[in-house]
């Protein structure tokens, strides 16, 4: 599994360079732009925007109860949302949906020879399958998480206007949101989303056996895509933490 | 022209290939038979890198393969084509855009100079009128078909065929026996055939190789398989379950 893990992530980086540098399948990566992007569309603004809806109603409770002024609570929430929650929720919503997939139809490839085959026509497999969900991953992490942080503060103003009766121009306030929270949530928008198609390329072309292969393919797939995004947002918080959140960016 | 010495295999603690040792003689048909699960599809693939031996050496021509880099194994999959048990044809490709995959990736031809020729290829197996297909909307010896299409384009002298027949109905199975006899017949293609079917084997094959217990337990023609005084070869040939043969999981 290490070496697989290896080889898969060495030759995704050359094929991703080759890529860039000219031999192009532009109707690879749009296919999965659209797969990734286009089709996570809905399930990311549902996600977020009921998340958004919870937090803002469970903060402003609790606020309201110590304090009695929300007028910092849609500021705040905003801030969060930029550099954490946003990148964090809407990479755990890929992990789950874009990496089963992944692992899914990887791994049906596999145990139905169809990998093999590929190889014997000189198709390399990870150019073909894992390159083209890579680069789309990386653009439409970030595209689905602009998306996710606006159904979240919308359904979040609409959730303290209606139930704590916040004005929504005190709660759309962006004034806390710093430089190094935006660049912190690109940072991290970036890392989920070249991890995701990587771990759950690895866990398909890892898949042993028959139907019951390709299913524990897509259960550990999902389980590390998940992880790996939990374990990167702890050391890019971190990271962030010391650079660009430091001195006040 | 093929030459398997002392191969070795295991997956896991389990072994499957004990020590291999088979010739393949260029132009010929050979018929690799044994049980499920005895190495047959194994031993194929150790040609052609999809595995690589524990153990034991194969060699092509006068050059040891199973060394190779997966660069340098291109060349030996451009010489041996490889006809997978279940077609692999690409689902989201037409049989003509199949076809010409190996065209435009091993032969670096432009797309519409590849599917041009392709095309050539879908006649020779009677598929021009299915080209624009997709696979999923043919039956399994169109698809069949297609996969052995797939396989000659870049005139291979040694085709790999791992179960050509399974699943097959009896006039498409034998219609695929022609196509391999043809191939060595008229272009000289070496044809080393992983199968079951006995009317197949009996049919087409100038020699038939029996792996039995991970080795290649008798090897001849279909004549001295026969005739073979073997136990263990007539409980094959005669498909009886009773007798010295051991099956895993019986």
């Amino acid at each position: 599994m290490i070496a697989l893990s290896v080889d898969v992530i060495t030759k995704t980086f050359y094929g991703t360079l080759r890529w860039l540098w000219g031999r192009r399948t532009p109707g690879a990566v749009l296919s999965q732009l659209y797969q990734i992007g286009n089709r996570s569309l809905l399930f990311v603004c549902v996600t977020l925007g009921f998340l958004g809806m919870v937090l803002v109603f469970q903060t402003c409770l609790q606020v309201n109860r110590i304090t009695g002024d929300l007028s910092q609570v849609g500021a705040e929430f905003i801030k969060i949302l930029v550099h954490e929650f946003g990148p964090t929720l809407t990479a755990m919503m890929l992990a789950t949906r874009v990496g089963a997939g992944i692992a899914a139809e990887i791994g049906s490839m596999v145990v139905t020879e169809q990998i093999d085959a590929l190889r014997m026509n000189g198709v390399e497999p990870v150019d073909y399958l894992i390159v083209p969900r890579f680069l789309a991953s990386l653009v439409m992490t970030g595209a689905l998480t602009v998306i996710g942080v606006g159904a979240a503060i919308g359904m979040g103003a609409l959730t303290a206007y209606f139930s704590f009766h916040l004005n929504p121009v005190v709660f759309l306030d962006v004034s806390h949101v710093r430089v190094g929270d935006l660049a912190t949530g690109v940072m991290k928008c970036a890392a989920y989303g070249a991890a995701v198609p990587v771990v759950a390329g690895i866990c398909g072309l890892a898949a042993r056996g028959g139907s019951e292969g390709v299913g524990t393919a897509t259960t550990r797939a999902v389980i590390s895509a998940s992880f790996v995004v939990i374990l990167l947002d702890f050391f890019l918080s971190g990271l962030a933490l010391f650079t660009f959140q430091r001195g006040g960016l | 022209m093929i030459s398997f010495r002392k191969l070795e295999k295991a997956f896991g603690d389990k072994p499957v290939l004990r020590g291999v040792d088979l010739e393949v003689r260029r132009g010929e048909v050979l018929f690799i038979i044994g049980t499920s699960g005895v190495g047959k599809s194994v031993t194929i693939k150790h040609l052609v890198g999809l595995l690589r031996p524990d153990a034991g050496e194969i060699w092509l021509d006068g050059r040891r393969v199973d060394q190779l880099d997966e660069r340098a194994l291109q060349e030996v999959r451009k010489r041996c084509a490889m006809v997978f048990q279940h077609a692999t044809l690409f689902d989201s490709m037409t049989l003509l855009e199949n076809v010409a995959l190996p065209l435009r990736k091993h032969g670096r031809l432009p797309e519409r100079a590849a599917e041009k020729e392709a095309m050539l290829f879908l006649d020779k197996v009677h598929l021009r009128e299915f080209a624009h297909a997709y696979p999923a909307e043919l039956g399994d010896g169109t698809r069949k078909r297609a996969a052995i299409a797939r396989a000659l384009t870049l005139a291979p002298e040694c085709v790999l065929f791992d179960e050509p027949t399974t699943g097959l109905d009896p006039v498409s199975a034998r219609r695929i026996d022609k196509l391999i006899r043809e191939l060595s017949d008229t272009l000289g293609v070496t044809s080393v055939v992983v199968s079951h079917d006995l009317t197949s084997i009996f049919g087409i094959a100038d020699r038939i190789a029996l792996l039995y217990q991970g080795v290649a337990h008798a090897v001849g023609t279909p004549a001295e398989i026969r005739a073979s005084t073997d136990p263990i070869v007539q409980q094959f040939i005669q498909g009886r379950s009773d007798g010295p043969m051991e099956t895993p999981g019986f």
